[in-house]
């Protein structure tokens, strides 16, 4: 039954062709041998013919001038400042960035709040909370300041958009400091 | 005899935009294609296609050839689409919708593979699913499925190892088996 259980966690990467060469000849072996696994490769197969189908095939074909046109208007057209500074914050802020702008960003919020507390702008304050997503790949800062006890929390997090996942996957998907 | 993709990088790094139209007319259709699995209606991946194509360009410059001009290039797109994803948040049923549509249209001209009840209800139950998945987990499986690139290729467009590819592909393929049990 273990050997069952690594079999099937190996079948993705068995059809993929992306084991090595003795991986793959004791797979072969295992399915000759075992019809309920021979059933998951079956049906591995067919989910992936049926992807294939639905994702490739009922794709129409794009005509290229039109698309090229499209293309070389964006080049040409002269953007705004805004836009610029857009397009550098998406750069700047995906992923390969992130080692850096995480840091960076918690250095300028605390920067504006040891700011607010040295000129106590207001003598009214308020507790503070917000949520800033940071990159494409649904990292956030969250902030949350209680005013009465001067407390603030800088929360850096990714979404969790699935399920559990019961693979072991190296993405951080919990709350983290 | 045909420029490489090299070659022709590095003409447009020279400030040739007839070798940059030669790479997009190389890469259009593959990169739409991967645009549209990965977002929910056809107009939105054919703006985030041309706009991946834009950012390329401007960004060419930076490219020094360490990585293949097509990871590159996908890289840009799959971030961009999966940003693009994001900030839409739109009705989950468009995606369907939307594949309904190009289903439709393709009728016109090629025999659909779905063409009876069964395989009918298996492309939307399908579709569905996939939609159901996170952007990380649909990446992968688009672009195995689309490409059919490798993991090493995979993990460089995506920034990550060749592992955490195999378990990403491994766990979504099992999240769309569980769903679609009675149809496969």
């Amino acid at each position: 039954m273990r050997d069952c259980k690594l079999i099937r966690e190996s079948l993705s990467g068995w059809l993929d062709g992306q084991l090595s060469a003795s991986d793959a000849e004791i797979i072969r072996v295992h399915l000759e041998s075992c019809a309920p696994c021979d059933g998951e490769r079956r049906q591995l197969e067919k989910l992936q013919s049926s992807l294939k189908s639905l994702l490739v095939s009922n794709v129409p074909r794009i005509a290229f001038e039109p698309f090229w046109a499209g293309v070389r208007e964006r080049i040409t057209k002269k953007r705004s400042w805004q836009e610029e500074i857009m397009e550098w914050a998406r750069s700047t802020f995906a992923a390969p960035g992130l080692a850096w702008t995480v840091p960076a960003v918690i250095v300028v919020l605390l920067g504006v709040f040891a700011l607010d507390s040295f000129w106590k702008l207001g003598s009214q304050r308020n507790n503070f909370a917000a949520v800033e997503s940071i990159d494409a790949h649904g990292r956030n800062v969250a902030l949350l300041r209680e005013d009465e006890t001067k407390t603030t929390v800088i929360w850096l997090y990714q979404n969790q958009e699935g399920e559990d996942e019961s693979s072991g996957e190296n993405t951080e998907t919990s709350p983290s400091f | 005899m045909e420029s490489s993709d090299w070659e022709l990088v590095q003409k447009c790094q020279a400030g040739e935009i007839g070798a940059f139209q030669e790479l997009v007319s190389r890469y259009h259709q593959k990169i739409y294609v991967v645009i549209v699995g990965l977002l929910r209606n056809r107009e939105d991946a054919l703006d985030v296609a041309q706009e991946t194509f834009f950012r390329a360009y401007r960004k060419i410059k930076s490219f020094q050839g360490g990585s293949s001009f097509y990871t590159w290039l996908y890289r840009i797109a799959v971030n961009m689409a999966i940003d693009s994803q994001r900030r839409q948040k739109r009705n989950p049923l468009d995606f369907r919708e939307t594949m309904d549509g190009l289903f439709e249209e393709q009728n016109e001209v090629a025999r659909d593979p779905f063409s009876d009840v069964h395989d009918r209800e298996l492309r939307e139950k399908l579709a569905a699913a996939i939609n159901d998945l996170t952007p990380e987990h649909k990446a992968v499986i688009i672009l195995r499925t689309v490409e059919g690139l490798s993991y090493k290729d995979i993990g460089e467009i995506l920034g990550c190892s060749e592992g955490t590819v195999m378990s990403r592909l491994h766990y979504a393929r099992k999240k769309l088996q569980e769903k679609l049990s009675a149809f496969l």
